[in-house]
């Protein structure tokens, strides 16, 4: 294929500034000679939105962009390709499962720096081409000259690769039983493995059942040797580890793999010791690792958790879940008016909340907002000091508020650990509008559900 | 783990007949979905002008009828097309057979619509999927983003709306199919400066499953684009491209995406704990910044898009004040920009991508085998 022709117009003017001007400096020259071409080419085609037609209401006709000499778009992503290779974090994984080799260049500086001289701000570009000001005359650099703004030197401005990882489906939806895999631990073990965890991001939003799966899914590896490749940077990643005994060693090559030889590891850039973990990124989709880890002493011990484990324990958890609070919702008679789609809606909505036993959910008489299911445990509604209902596992209360402010009736308290899943007045208006259209397609009378004839928590 | 996962991704390994699909012939399994029949067509109906973009497993190139003689750039009214070739031995080995028919299933479903490329036709031989695009002549809009830097408002809010254009047809129109990779690569300009949403990898019909919508498990989207429930894998719906949505407007109007950092891991962990903040320079309208964070809220029952009113809601936004979005769908004006198309034909608005794979894997008997029948109806 041959070049394009605006390569070569380019090339040609630069040779020829080039023979004129016999720079000391090449590669300076060349770059101030492109930026000043950019900025040229910029201000025509700038000068050309300028002189747009006439404003109509919202977007104005554009002005048309006459192609011209200068107008060719040689100057593209390419000159901002800096990607994400000079990763430090040699436990994050630097690239993107499909990035190509260009995104493993090295971080330069000057590729985004030099454009700051030539920083026109985006305001002047194109205001008033539909916006209907029509009132400026002078050229854009003028109305508002380049201003030095904050833009992220180490931002990759080049393309962005998408990434994914394998599907999964609810074992629920394709009837078949799975069961997190699961290894004993001691709770010593477990302690260890709780702390090495919990402050990382993928794992402390996750509610006690999630944790303790996760934590019987870690698969104990001995690594019984020194000098022991764990991950081999560069390679596809499906598991993050985490140390329970013994030290590791980070080395991480700049080309962003291993090469062969002596030194082919690349640099060494850390140590990982008992209570570290390492290769997270594998947990979200299979990306080339960002490091090598080998093993840097005699019987060492990891934890092993691969990706479709983990990503599986959270979905069907998820799943499971969705599923019964929309099962619960569908028994709620103020609710049977609401189509699947809303009360999926609603159950996608519902905030968990723990209460131990003794503690009070609803207080009497108290302006009620929210509405109650019961996920787990015991409760019990008391008007006053009579036990007045008890509560059990997918039964509700309080959802009378959804239809007004008025002071709860009883007070609802935990007889056992309980979790409840809640959802305010509010939020339920936000997702499918006003209630009042929504509750009162039927009338709530007199249903007879065994929970509550009348919502006792309501006053007369 | 490779055999485990492989399994998630291609359940069964039955081995199936691998005849070569005509529209006559719908897919002969079961309990594959058929794709919507497509005109059919062979590569030798075609010859390569050249590459307009490249992907993983993708490389779409810019073809002509294989008998066309004259220089393009004489052609008054050219036959060009955009031809996306998927090689059937990468789709396997990143575990996207799902993707591509799903690509290639909604593709069909939406042709037509103004702000979407158009599916003309798609086929397949022994090693490759194809799928036979319009051309649209006038490049990325991350090109012309990353020129300008940045967009001012006006030109921001036409983009934005035309996106919320197809957003909500794909969403309310269409039976809840998420895009789930909304990106400035992604939108591509026409000769007269309107959108031209692309690349469909990730698009999935969620619809009704025992009349409850059903949400979605599999990660995917780009790095700086995803949406905290995709990668907390909480299950998610079509609130993922609102989120998007937001992000790409914070694109438009600063030139770099609100979470951003050269390690991944790290860009995850902002979005699913930093709030979205605005720079100093430029200076962000109130309108815009209020956009921004409605669309980017976390808690996806609070998500401008998602929330109740839908798209509608999002239309009466005051960043799109003065909008006439009758006048915007039906294209009554021309877009901010107006690429520099020379000819109908002209590809110079792209990108030039070297023409040659770098190593590719034959496509073995075994492999046709057992995965040909997910293949044969495309």
């Amino acid at each position: 294929m041959s070049l394009p022709e605006a390569y070569q117009h380019e090339i040609q003017a630069l040779n020829r500034q080039v023979l004129q001007t016999c720079p000391s400096d090449i590669l300076q020259f060349c770059a101030d000679f492109f930026n000043s071409r950019l900025a040229s080419e910029r201000a025509a085609s700038l000068s050309i939105f300028r002189d747009r037609g006439t404003p109509s209401p919202g977007f104005a006709p554009s002005p048309r962009f006459s192609p011209s000499p200068t107008s060719h778009f040689a100057m593209m992503s390419s000159q901002f390709s800096s990607p994400f290779g000079a990763n430090s974090n040699p436990f994050g994984g630097s690239t993107s499962p499909m990035a190509s080799s260009v995104m493993h260049s090295v971080v330069e500086e000057e590729e985004n720096d030099h454009d700051h001289d030539h920083l026109a701000p985006g305001g002047p570009f194109f205001s008033g081409a539909f916006g209907g000001d029509a009132s400026t005359e002078a050229p854009p650099t003028m109305r508002a000259p380049p201003s030095n703004d904050s833009y992220p030197a180490q931002y990759n401005f080049g393309r962005r690769t998408s990434v994914s990882a394998e599907s999964l489906k609810p074992s629920a939806d394709s009837y078949d039983n799975w069961t997190p895999p699961f290894t004993e631990k001691t709770p010593e073990q477990i302690e260890r493995l709780k702390h090495a965890i919990e402050g990382n991001f993928l794992f402390n939003h996750l509610d006690d059942e999630q944790s303790a799966q996760i934590l019987g899914a870690l698969v104990e590896k001995p690594i019984p040797a020194r000098g022991i490749k764990v991950i081999s940077q560069g390679d596809a990643g499906d598991y993050f580890y985490v140390v329970e005994r013994g030290s590791f060693d980070v080395y991480v090559n700049a080309c962003g793999f291993i090469e062969p030889g002596p030194d082919g590891l690349g640099n060494k850039v850390g140590i990982i010791q008992a209570g570290g973990s390492f290769g997270e990124l594998a947990l979200m989709y299979n990306a080339p690792r960002a490091a090598t880890i080998i093993s840097a002493e005699g019987s060492c011990t990891l934890w092993a958790l691969d990706r479709v484990t983990f990503r599986r324990i959270l979905m069907e958890s998820t799943f499971a879940r969705r599923r019964m609070y929309e099962s619960f919702l569908e028994e709620v008679p103020i609710l049977s008016s609401l189509t699947p789609y809303e009360r999926s809606k609603i159950a996608d909505a519902l905030e968990t909340q723990k209460f131990a036993p003794g503690d009070t959910i609803i207080h009497e008489g108290d302006p009620g907002h929210s509405f109650y299911l019961l996920e787990s445990g015991e409760a019990a509604a008391y008007k006053g000091t009579e036990k007045v209902l008890s509560y059990n596992k997918g039964d509700f209360f309080g959802e009378l508020a959804l239809l007004n402010d008025a002071p709860r009736a009883a007070s609802v308290v935990a007889v056992t650990d309980v979790k409840v899943a809640t959802l305010g007045k509010n939020a339920f208006q936000r997702l499918l509008g006003p209630v009042e259209g929504l509750l009162r397609r039927t009338r709530y009378q007199g249903v007879k559900t065994g929970v509550e004839e009348m919502d006792p928590l309501q006053q007369e | 783990m490779a055999a485990a996962t492989l399994a998630e991704a291609q359940p069964g390994t039955a081995a199936l007949s691998t005849g070569m699909a005509s529209p006559s012939n719908p897919c002969t399994d079961p309990t594959l979905e058929p794709l919507p029949p497509t005109r059919k067509f062979k590569l030798s109906d075609f010859k390569r002008v050249r590459t307009l973009g490249t992907g993983t497993f993708a490389r779409v190139v810019l073809v002509r009828p294989a008998n066309a003689t004259k220089p393009l750039q004489e052609e008054k009214n050219p036959e060009v097309y955009a031809l996306k070739i998927l090689k059937k031995t990468e789709v396997i080995k990143l575990k996207q057979i799902d993707h591509v028919r799903h690509e290639r299933a909604i593709l069909a479903d939406v042709a037509g619509h103004p702000f979407i490329t158009k599916l003309l036709g798609s086929s397949s031989d022994h090693d490759c999927l194809y799928m036979l695009l319009e051309y649209v002549p006038g490049g990325e809009l991350f090109s012309y983003l990353r020129k300008y830097r940045r967009f001012d408002e006006p030109t921001a809010r036409f983009y934005a709306a035309e996106i919320v254009l197809v957003l909500e047809f794909l969403h309310e129109q269409q039976g809840g199919v998420a895009y789930r990779d909304l990106k400035p690569e992604n939108l591509l300009l026409d000769q007269d400066g309107h959108i031209k949403l692309v690349d469909f990898g990730f698009a999935k019909r969620l619809g009704y499953k025992d009349d409850r919508p059903v949400e979605t498990y599999t990660l995917c989207g780009t790095p700086e684009y995803l949406a905290p429930e995709v990668i907390h894998n909480k299950g998610h719906t079509t609130a993922v491209d609102w989120w998007a949505l937001g992000i790409l407007i914070y694109e438009f109007l600063t030139g770099y995406p609100p979470f951003w950092h050269q390690n991944p891991m790290e860009i995850y962990k902002q979005i699913v704990e930093k709030p979205v903040v605005f720079p100093q320079e430029p200076v962000i309208s109130e309108e815009a910044q209020d956009i921004i964070r409605s669309f980017c809220t976390r808690d996806r029952s609070r998500r401008l898009g998602n929330i109740s009113g839908g798209a509608g809601r999002v239309k009466a936004h005051p960043f799109f004040r003065g909008v006439n979005w009758d006048d915007l769908l039906n294209r009554r004006h021309r877009g901010p920009i107006i690429p520099p198309i020379r000819y109908p034909g002209d590809d110079q608005c792209f990108d030039v991508y070297p023409e040659e794979d770098a190593n590719s894997t034959a496509y073995t008997a075994e492999m046709a085998n057992k995965y040909d029948r997910y293949f044969e109806d495309f």
